[in-house]
């Protein structure tokens, strides 16, 4: 049987999980990036992200996934996605040029017949003139929706809910090839204009910010009127007009870089087509308030009443089963408290390319203990779970425990003895 | 945001202090005084800042590495009117273009949280501005002038704006603590309007001194409040007040004086600039100042 081949260009977070699911589902795959080093990287199985499942997957469709620098290959295949993550600043704004480039060093290079879908998150607007001018040379463009989550992207890449398609013409159907890749997946295919579909992507995620930020507003009053969110999350979900898988755990903000992206984006769309857009700005404060939530418990509870403190620190990632530190609330935590001395510990993170000041990592988890003052868990990585509080305890100086995401055990913790404070009651 | 010059405290060549008399002037020299900093108090009988000719006397008082405090201001009980706010203006005019003849090395502007719009649940530095009245336009547009003229200047500028301050040797009768404490000791009971159900936050001025002092030593630049973090009733300090002066003391209600509005403050701020900062609790400040009222 002819099995073409299908090609991902950017082989970033994105590019990497699409192209493995891809050649998962039976397909060939060839894995296009201008760095030759990556590309002989993940030849030989050397993955630069990760992600639960992935090395699993990944080995097991080997066969079908090539990797290269050289473009010139891509006139071999009709379906081309273009996957590059587009980067943000330190504003949370796009930084589109790299995904441009990328599109003008790959355009030369297509067949004309070729289908492009570009899959990069991309703000409302981009793809039609992209497909009017550097893809002008190509049959269709198509934009679709990425909806990873980090963490838990092999299973959505797998296994996604529906796909949310920008066509240049909705009415038109979709490419043979590309048709059978979107039926490969088996969920509901929504195709839509480009505009419609660029923006969906962000619809999804501002409706998951609303969740969070009115989470957080709420949790925080538990806290002070003796209520626990924990009671209240549980008859949330069973209520259809919220959900059964709404985001409904108190946490620290809004971090990993996309939500806060598709914020940003909303925020210039509304400047510049003059729309009234003040809630943005509101969630935005509500999560940077939120964030500094351990900052301002530990300086009541620790910084305040001693002057000798060693802070034992679980947990540098955004948030479990990754290794992505953009915008961490741990990382952002131990910035704010430059003076002090942090000992911490991740099962991800082994190194930051920017030095925290007084922040020293240790091999483990109980290695990060020893003679602290107060220990705080910033990333609720489940392994923590299976840690022996009492040998904590042991190793503490102090006895504060602060767990914002109730990632341990809360009668265990105060049966080692530890004070304990957790988000949301 | 609240930005330091210096990562270790330095104390500065000489701080000037523009007001003398002032509550907040005096508590600072105070301070200066007991941490071995050198410090010159600049009295309205010596300059008077609403005064033209106050440019060239500041000009001949700064010296080079100079930290200039501003305390200096006609407050609400000293007129509420126009006048009263344009003398304030051009006081704030005046030591903007002395600072832009000279090489001060850093700008502190005593505030007020009167500038913020009181309508949110928590206010922030970055909260928005929007006076209510001419006081509160007042240090808006003092704030706006100094900055003007210390950016022109290139003078790190620190806006810092405390919220009710309470404490003893306090000038003014503002409603709060001070006055409870002096309805206390003369009438023997306190009068809260409504059931002062009203929450606010109060800034011990041994706080506020101390919080200056840090902003000097480390040559902060931005805005700054300072506030406790800790808002109670007012209910709450008057029975505290009560509590502490005996048991003959009576807390009494009048008919509300309008609709109950509650004033926190987000201290993350503080606690990210000053983390070994400690603001002094209501309890302990408010024994301190009737211990001090009681022993000036």
């Amino acid at each position: 049987m002819y099995n073409p081949m299908i090609a991902f260009v950017g082989l970033s977070h994105l590019g990497l999980l699409y192209a493995t699911a891809t050649a998962a589902k039976g397909f060939k795959v060839a894995g296009f990036d201008s760095s030759e080093a990556l590309c002989e990287e993940l030849c030989n199985a050397r993955l630069p992200v990760s992600e639960p499942g992935l090395p699993e997957l990944f080995e097991r469709n080997r066969e079908r996934l090539d990797f290269t620098a050289d473009f010139s290959q891509l006139k071999e295949c009709s379906l081309v996605f273009f996957a590059l993550d587009v980067p943000t600043d330190s504003e949370s704004r796009s930084d589109l040029s790299p995904l441009v480039a990328l599109l003008e060093q790959g355009a030369g290079h297509l067949a004309p017949n070729a289908t492009v879908v570009i899959l990069s998150q991309v703000p409302p607007g981009f793809t039609r003139p992209i497909s009017k001018g550097v893809l002008s040379g190509v049959r269709t463009v198509f934009y679709q929706v990425e909806t990873l989550v980090f963490g838990s992207a092999v299973e959505r890449a797998m296994n996604p809910e529906r796909y949310i398609v920008g066509c240049q013409d909705p009415a038109a159907g979709f490419p043979a090839l590309y048709g059978k890749w979107l039926e490969a997946f088996g969920c509901p295919v929504l195709p839509m204009r480009l505009e419609s579909a660029e923006l969906a992507k962000i619809a999804i995620n501002l409706f998951l910010v609303s969740s969070v930020s009115t989470t957080n507003t709420l949790a925080e009053i538990c806290e002070q009127i003796g209520a626990d969110w924990g009671e209240i999350a549980p008859a949330l979900r069973l209520d259809r007009r919220i959900g059964a898988h709404a985001y409904l755990s108190p946490g620290l903000g809004i971090a990993g870089g996309n939500l806060e992206r598709d914020l940003c984006t909303v925020q210039q769309l509304a400047a510049q087509h003059g729309t009234e857009a003040g809630i943005i700005s509101a969630w935005q404060l509500n999560s940077r308030y939120r964030r500094d939530w351990a900052l301002r418990l530990l300086h009541r509870i620790v910084l305040s009443q001693s002057p000798d403190v060693r802070l034992a620190w679980w947990g540098l990632a955004y948030k479990q089963d990754t290794h992505s530190i953009k915008n961490s609330p741990s990382l952002a935590l131990a910035e704010a408290l430059g003076a002090y001395l942090k000992v911490g510990y991740d099962p991800q993170v082994k190194s930051l390319k920017k030095g925290v000041r007084n922040l020293e990592l240790a091999a483990t988890a109980l290695d990060a203990c020893c003679d602290a003052t107060a220990l705080v868990v910033m990333t609720p990585w489940r392994e923590f779970r299976d840690i022996d509080l009492r040998r904590v305890r042991d190793l503490m100086r102090g006895n504060i425990l602060i767990d914002p995401y109730g990632v341990l055990d809360a009668e265990a913790c105060l049966a080692a003895g530890f004070r304990y404070f957790k988000l949301g009651s | 945001m609240l930005y330091h010059h210096h990562t270790k405290p330095i104390s500065p060549k000489r701080v000037v202090i523009l007001g003398a008399s002032g509550f907040v002037s005096t508590a600072l020299g105070r301070h200066l005084k007991a941490a071995g900093m050198e410090y010159r108090s600049v009295a309205s009988s010596e300059v008077d800042l609403t005064q033209p000719e106050s440019v060239a006397q500041l000009g001949a008082i700064f010296c080079e590495g100079d930290a200039i405090v501003m305390t200096s201001g006609l407050t609400p009980d000293k007129g509420r009117d126009v006048g009263t706010l344009m003398k304030n203006l051009s006081m704030a005019q005046h030591v903007g273009a002395a600072l832009e003849q000279s090489l001060c090395s850093h700008l502190v502007y005593i505030s007020s949280d009167a500038v913020y719009d009181g309508r949110e649940s928590l206010i922030r530095e970055n909260s928005i501005r929007q006076p209510s009245d001419l006081y509160s336009l007042m240090h808006i547009a003092r704030e706006q002038i100094l900055s003007f003229t210390s950016a022109k200047a290139k003078t790190p500028l620190c806006i810092f704006c405390p919220c009710a301050i309470y404490g003893a040797g306090d000038t003014h009768n503002s409603y709060g603590p001070n006055r409870f404490f002096r309805m206390a000791s003369k009438d023997s009971k306190i009068t809260l309007f409504g059931e002062g159900r009203e929450t606010r936050d109060h800034v011990y001025i041994e706080d506020v001194a101390r919080l200056l002092v840090q902003c000097l030593m480390y040559r902060s630049a931005g805005t700054i409040n300072a506030a406790s973090g800790e808002a109670v009733t007012f209910h709450d300090v008057a029975t505290r007040i009560a509590g502490l002066i005996g048991p003959s003391i009576a807390v009494e209600f009048l008919p509300p004086g309008g609709a109950v509005t509650h004033r926190q403050f987000d201290v993350t701020e503080r606690v990210r600039a000053f983390p070994d900062f400690n603001p002094t609790s209501l309890d302990e400040g408010l024994l301190e100042t009737l211990t001090k009222v009681r022993n000036p």
